[in-house]
């Protein structure tokens, strides 16, 4: 049996830990209310965007528009292809970082030359990983100037980054464009999600929450379909990439919340065996001081 | 034919407005638009500018910072990155803005932030220019 003072000290050192997972539950729960309301307040423009645009391009002529070049000249082994991977900046969230990597790491092996991926990852903790990974000669490049935090995302920030993939994607260094992200499916169920942002297809638009859009035979469009396309897609590349960092940025929250309560429990539960455990040694010591006492009598009375 | 048309704003941080309009003035790239009900279906971009809309004989008044607009016959959808109400506008916000992005354009520049700080500019200015016109 551990002695006595082992004991005391383990519980005092897991009442400390306890102490710090709670704080961190009780920080990240507030962060989640913030999370959760931008995340409600964006919503309605990321669904409403996705099904415009799709009802959009259902009325839009054929044009010879750049966005829409799938490129298919170019062989599948010399495609490049970009990922925006949108991970945590920090961990002690679960398995959130983890999965996302896992997952990326999987849309990784499909590709069929990875001298020819290029990662833009956003939070530190996904650099770190895909930098060590990079060194350790799996090839698969990460941009090291793409410095983006997850923090409270902002549509400025959003804007940035589709900006550098659409300059990209012009100049011919990428031909293809990814976005990894985690989407809250519902408050307690989380999933990695691909989508593709560049170059469009038609097909993709169709994630819509209302099957409702009427449809117009067909619109004008002005000045000119390919101007209006011009200044839609960067549009539609930024609201799409702004919705993606918020909803991650809600999962990476939610996931820390869950992670640290269940840290708290468990701490609660080994503070609870332990003090049985000490309670017993206690007892033990005492019966067996008892013991020698009488023990000691007794002979003294012989 | 019916005297109003269904509107919706949507901002990125939320839905702005919603609801009956009767007339609608926006600024399109090459000038300004008005949409009456029965309008052609039309879709066109919204740079930074000034929105008005009329509701109940009543103009109301907005600033949108770049967006686009999808006119049908009987509806209409706009989406914009931004969207307020001239009341709304941090006045002293948008000047510090506006000073950020001048001296940002007196600065040596690449091509590129030289647009950036231009539309922030740009912005910042139509806030002001709004706030000022409609709301004392």
């Amino acid at each position: 049996m551990p002695n006595m003072r082992e004991i005391r000290e383990r519980i005092a050192s897991i009442q400390q830990i306890l102490k710090i997972t709670n704080a961190m539950y009780l920080m990240s729960s507030s962060k989640l209310k913030k999370a959760r309301k931008s995340l409600e307040a964006t919503e309605p423009y990321f669904y409403k965007l996705q099904s415009t645009i799709d009802s959009v391009l259902e009325h839009t002529p054929h044009t010879r528009q750049q966005f829409f070049n799938r490129r298919s000249d170019i062989p599948d082994e010399k495609r490049k292809k970009g990922y925006i991977v949108i991970t945590a900046d920090k961990g002690l969230c679960g398995s959130y970082n983890h999965n996302i990597m896992k997952y990326t790491e999987q849309e990784l092996e499909k590709a069929a030359d990875l001298d020819n991926c290029y990662l833009f990852v956003i939070g530190q903790v996904g650099r770190m990983h895909f930098q060590r990974r990079m060194n350790s000669g799996k090839k698969a490049f990460v941009d090291g100037e793409f410095l983006y935090t997850t923090q409270n995302p902002t549509l400025y920030r959003a804007g940035e980054i589709a900006e550098m993939v659409i300059e990209k994607f012009e100049s011919g260094d990428l031909d293809e464009v990814y976005l990894i992200y985690t989407d809250m499916v519902t408050s307690n169920q989380q999933e990695a999600r691909t989508l593709r942002l560049l170059p469009f297809e038609r097909k993709h638009f169709g994630k819509a929450e209302d099957g409702t859009m009427k449809k117009l035979p067909k619109a004008s469009f002005m000045p000119s379909p390919e101007e209006v396309m011009n200044y839609l897609i960067p549009q539609y590349a930024k609201g799409i990439i702004y919705g993606a960092m918020v909803e991650a940025f809600c999962c990476e929250q939610q996931s820390r919340m869950t992670a640290m309560d269940a840290a708290t429990n468990s701490a609660k539960d080994m503070i609870k065996d332990l003090s049985l455990m000490y309670n017993r040694a206690r007892q033990a010591a005492i019966t067996q001081e008892i013991t020698e006492v009488c023990g000691g009598a007794a002979s003294l009375d012989e | 034919m019916a005297k109003t048309f269904h509107l919706e704003i949507i901002a990125t941080d939320r839905v702005f407005f919603e609801g009956e309009v009767e007339h609608l003035v926006i600024t399109a790239i090459d000038g300004l638009l008005g949409i009456l009900p029965g309008h052609e279906p039309l879709v066109t971009c919204l740079p930074t500018g000034e929105l008005k809309y009329l509701v109940n004989g009543k103009w109301k008044y907005a600033a949108i910072s770049e967006g686009f607009i999808q006119v049908m016959p009987e509806s209409s959808i706009i989406l914009a990155d931004t969207c307020e109400l001239p009341e709304e506008i941090d006045i002293k916000r948008a000047e510090e803005a506006k000073e950020r992005a001048q001296e940002k354009l007196r600065q040596k520049q690449s091509i590129k932030e030289y647009y950036q700080t231009q539309a922030a500019l740009n912005r910042a200015m139509n806030r002001l220019k709004i706030s000022q016109k409609h709301f004392k």
